[in-house]
């Protein structure tokens, strides 16, 4: 086989084995990949106390902790994990083994909490700031507090979102993973400033939720108007929605001043189970066919905010209502100007600048459980926007796609199947033309090369394959079967050039693949930025496709094919 | 023994170059026998005499042609104009270029698409709700359900999306879901029509540069004109409407037909063998070659892909490229072959 030494003698095939040896390492695939990955660690759950991280948006898919066993027992699938998160007991402590490390986790207990009428004191020592000797000195108080009760009911989830791992580093987009995709439009016009304000606090926000492997980008339309484009993968989660769109501008007011805002004033929003969770005084109540919940959680004001607060409460009335001593006005609490909830303030915090207040809403629904479940919901978004403050601007959702898991797995079963497809008849249609193996086997085998080329780019820009970036795949070996075609018709042109060298059927062969190159190089273009971006996959893949296969595919098939026919 | 198996190398050297001059044929034609005549002669030839098959009204009668692909362009543009007079729009816009809810339901359970259409429109009159039926080969896979909900209407989305699950009995976190405000839908139709235009300027120029020659590069230009406004109006007989991944397929047909165009109008301009029409049919015999392959893709993917983004894409790029056919190989090559006419005309009266 001397022609086939030859063929790797020449600089322009090593270049395409390299390239598509990285672009294969990039993507890493392993198609019997199983076990599972973690995707997500909740907040204060027993699994980030043992110092469990999710992965970030830009940790290749191959590259996530994978879970190899739980207490020497080996963790194969979903199911195995599930079962023993059933047989845990309060306190049990277990080893998870990852891939990474070890971790010593101990399952939480789950409370159930009962405030009781009987009280105890408390000393309570708070900084203080002295206006006549302009310093803060430490003040101890006696409080009274309400003593309470604590149940256990369970065991707390451990805050470990898991999925099954993947068999290769490229990332499907949304259309083909299943997820929600929201496109939000600033009410009025923001500055760059802002924008990447407003980017980091819906980050934030998502984070408070326990999603970290998510997309928040800014998108620019043709018109110059900005847009935020949130990816969120995985099983839809409505309550996500609403918290993206909401400015989530809190105020407490006492009529028309405002006491606090959310954000700076509140130096921690309490999110564990003893100080937050459904109101254990008032509970749920049925009235008609609906069912209320209340919640309630605490938070700690700034010093700043407390006096505030002191100054509006000290010229106010003391009022007596079953047996309870109130202030003549309520605190009312507002959220994006509608009101929230309204609070009666009792008579003893009068002038006081107390720093701990409690903060309740309700949630409502036609069954009790629905019910437990809007508060909760309720009560998650208003500690989620208390902790990141409010965004300058109102944003309106002015689109929202969202793809069941379901469905994306049968389009992605099914682009497997039809690209065999696709590659067998155009294998099929060359193989009737040329009736030449050798021609026809060298042109689907650069095709392929494109194809990796595309997707191992694709692994490393971390850009999402989606249903358009499938469409600009698609084009891209499109052209490139082209290119070869011309090249192979314009080198096998030998009796009517007789004057024609190699060289110069190369050269004749590249001046209309060039042609062909630059027009639908110039043709994505304008797609970068019109509709917001969102064929942006289309085009990026477009060109990577097509550069890929002037610039590195086509030196080499045309190497190849002059070593298959250079003894005529 | 030495010798022989020289004699059978030999031999075997023989069938190779016999076997690979079969191949050239099949490609080129065979070669006349006055292949080994100097070039000199063949320019002296006038320009329609050629060695390849052709019936001799193609080869001297051939302007007439032009007819054809000039008809079916004012064909085209005729369906246009009366579509834009009768509905205000040159295409049928689907939710995502004109705003909107879609639903679709992916699921092997048996949905009655009339009844299910019924119950919507009773109820929800105001959102104009339409119900199709997903049909992968014969059998329904799912359904999709249109309506005319703004994506900031939450409560309203909301209402809708619990109506379907009471009456498909299909919980509503298997829905696929695509919401879009009816001003941004607008924006983007706006956008991406101005994309196209863009993408469009951009080629010409491309191609104006690239030859240098100004009938030529305006014979591509139109070609891929008519390319775009024939399968605009085929696109709108087919009732379907256009969804932003079919925005894209009319920018791949652009650079599909621009390429078949390129390789016709190179080897006839920058061809120094044969008679023009020689170099028209090399280039034909090429050019449909790509055009069959990528036919070939589309089609494949076309009946196979339960997606309605690919199908849709994959439908225009059909029609494209037969339309792209049409307008390469009569028009575009009728013109080109009136250019080298008149130039060769110009050169020798000078």
């Amino acid at each position: 086989m001397p022609k086939i030494k030859e063929v790797f003698r020449k600089p322009r095939v090593w270049v395409l084995i390299i390239v598509v040896a990285l672009c294969l390492l990039a993507i890493f695939p392993n198609p019997n990949n199983s076990g599972v990955i973690i995707t997500g660690v909740l907040r204060n759950s027993s699994a980030s106390l043992a110092g469990i991280e999710g992965p970030t948006a830009g940790t290749p898919p191959m590259f996530k902790e994978k879970i190899i066993s739980i207490n020497n027992v080996p963790v194969k699938t979903l199911a195995d994990y599930y079962d023993f998160v059933d047989t845990l007991v309060v306190n049990r402590t277990f080893i998870l083994k990852t891939n990474k490390e070890l971790y010593r986790l101990t399952a939480l207990p789950l409370y159930n909490i009962t405030v009781l009428n009987e009280t105890y004191t408390v000393n309570v020592t708070k900084p203080f700031f002295n206006e006549t000797l302009n310093e803060t000195v430490n003040i101890t108080e006696q409080e009274e507090r309400h003593k309470i009760k604590k149940e256990i009911i369970g065991v707390a989830p451990i805050g470990l979102l898991i999925g099954e791992a993947p068999t290769s580093n490229i990332r499907f987009g949304l259309d083909l993973s299943g997820g929600t995709r929201v496109l939000l439009r600033p009410e009025e016009e923001i500055s760059q400033d802002d924008l990447s304000l407003i980017i980091e606090n819906i980050k934030e926000r998502l984070n408070v939720f326990g999603l970290s492997d998510i997309v928040v980008r800014p998108a620019r339309d043709l018109s110059g108007a900005y847009f935020i484009l949130v990816e969120i993968p995985g099983a839809s989660k409505e309550e996500v929605r609403e918290l993206l769109s909401q400015q989530g501008k809190f105020e407490a007011k006492i009529e028309n001043d405002t006491v606090f805002t959310g954000g700076q004033d509140i130096t921690f929003v309490c999110r564990s189970p003893d100080c937050s969770g459904l109101d254990p005084q008032v509970g749920c109540s049925q009235s008609g066919s609906t069912w209320g919940c209340r919640f309630r959680f605490s938070i700690t004001l700034s010093q700043e905010a407390a006096e505030r607060q002191a100054a509006l409460t000290k010229n106010l009335d003391i009022i007596t209502e079953n047996n309870q001593q109130y202030l003549s006005k309520s605190l009312t609490l507002y959220l994006d100007n509608e009101q929230v909830d309204e609070l009666r303030i009792g008579a003893e915090l009068k002038g006081k600048a107390s720093t701990d207040i409690e903060i309740s809403g309700s949630g409502i629904g036609n069954t009790r459980q629905e019910a437990v479940e809007n508060a909760y919901a309720n009560m998650k978004r208003l500690q989620t926007i208390l902790i990141t403050g409010s965004l300058p601007v109102k944003l309106n959702i002015e689109k929202t796609d969202q793809i069941s898991p379901v469905l994306g797995q049968e389009f992605l079963k099914n682009i497997g199947f039809v690209g065999i497809l696709v590659i067998v008849a155009v294998g099929a249609v060359i193989f009737a033309r040329y009736r030449n193996i050798k021609i026809s086997g060298l042109i689907m085998m650069t095709v392929i090369c494109e194809v990796v080329i595309i997707l191992g780019v694709a692994s490393v820009i971390r850009w999402n394959i989606d249903l358009s970036a499938i469409a600009g795949l698609l084009i891209a070996v499109g052209t490139g079967v082209d290119q070869k075609i011309v090249i192979t018709n314009e080198t096998m042109q030998k009796e009517t050039a007789v004057f024609l060298r190699w060289k110069d059927k190369i050269k004749n062969a590249f001046f209309m693949i060039m042609g062909s190159y630059l027009t639908v190089f110039v043709a994505m273009l304008p797609l970068m930025w019109a509709g917001v971006g969102l064929l942006k996959g289309f085009a990026i893949t477009t060109i990577i496709g097509a550069s890929a296969g002037v610039f590195i595919a086509r030196p080499a098939f045309a190497a190849m094919l002059e070593v298959v026919f250079k003894e005529e | 023994m030495g010798s022989k198996s020289k004699k059978e190398m030999k031999l075997r050297e023989l069938k190779r170059l016999r076997r690979e001059r079969r191949f050239q044929h099949r490609l080129f034609g065979k070669p006349a026998a006055e292949e080994s005549k100097p070039e000199k002669d063949l320019k002296t030839e006038p320009a329609h005499a050629t060695k390849s098959k052709v019936p001799r009204w193609y080869a001297v009668h051939y302007k007439p042609l032009l007819i054809v692909p000039m008809a079916i362009l004012v064909i085209a543009i005729v369906l246009i104009a009366v579509k834009v007079a009768t509905t205000g729009d040159f295409v049928n816009k689907g939710i995502s270029l004109s705003g909107g809810l879609s639903v679709t339901i992916l699921t092997d359970q048996d949905i009655d698409v009339t009844a299910l259409q019924n119950q919507l429109e009773t109820k929800y009159p105001n959102y104009e709700p339409s119900v199709r039926s997903l049909a992968e080969t014969g059998t329904q896979i799912g359904i999709t359900i249109e309506a005319a909900v703004d994506a900031n209407d939450k409560d309203g989305i909301d209402a809708f999306l619990n109506s379907i699950q009471e009456y498909t009995g299909i919980n509503k976190s298997e829905f696929s879901i695509e919401a879009i405000g009816s001003a941004l839908g607008s924006s983007f139709f706006q956008q991406t029509f101005r994309a196209i235009i863009l993408a469009f300027i951009f080629m010409s120029i491309v191609v104006f540069i690239y030859f240098r020659s100004f009938i030529p590069s305006a014979a591509i230009v139109l070609c891929a004109f008519s390319d775009i406004i024939t399968t605009l109006a085929v696109f709108n007989l087919t009732g379907i409407k256009l969804s932003t991944a079919g925005v894209a397929a009319f920018l791949m047909l652009v650079g599909y037909s621009v390429d078949t165009d390129i390789v016709l109008t190179t080897k006839v301009l920058r061809g120094k063998q044969g008679t023009v029409l020689d170099r028209v049919i090399t280039a034909f015999k090429t050019g449909m070659m790509m055009t069959l392959t990528t036919l070939a893709a589309a089609v494949v993917a076309f009946f196979f892909s339960p997606s309605e983004v690919i199908k849709q894409i994959m439908l225009i790029l059909i029609i494209g490229l037969f339309a792209d056919m049409l307008y390469t190989w009569i028009q575009n090559a009728c013109i080109i072959r009136w250019y080298m006419d008149r130039k060769e005309l110009k050169e020798k009266n000078a």
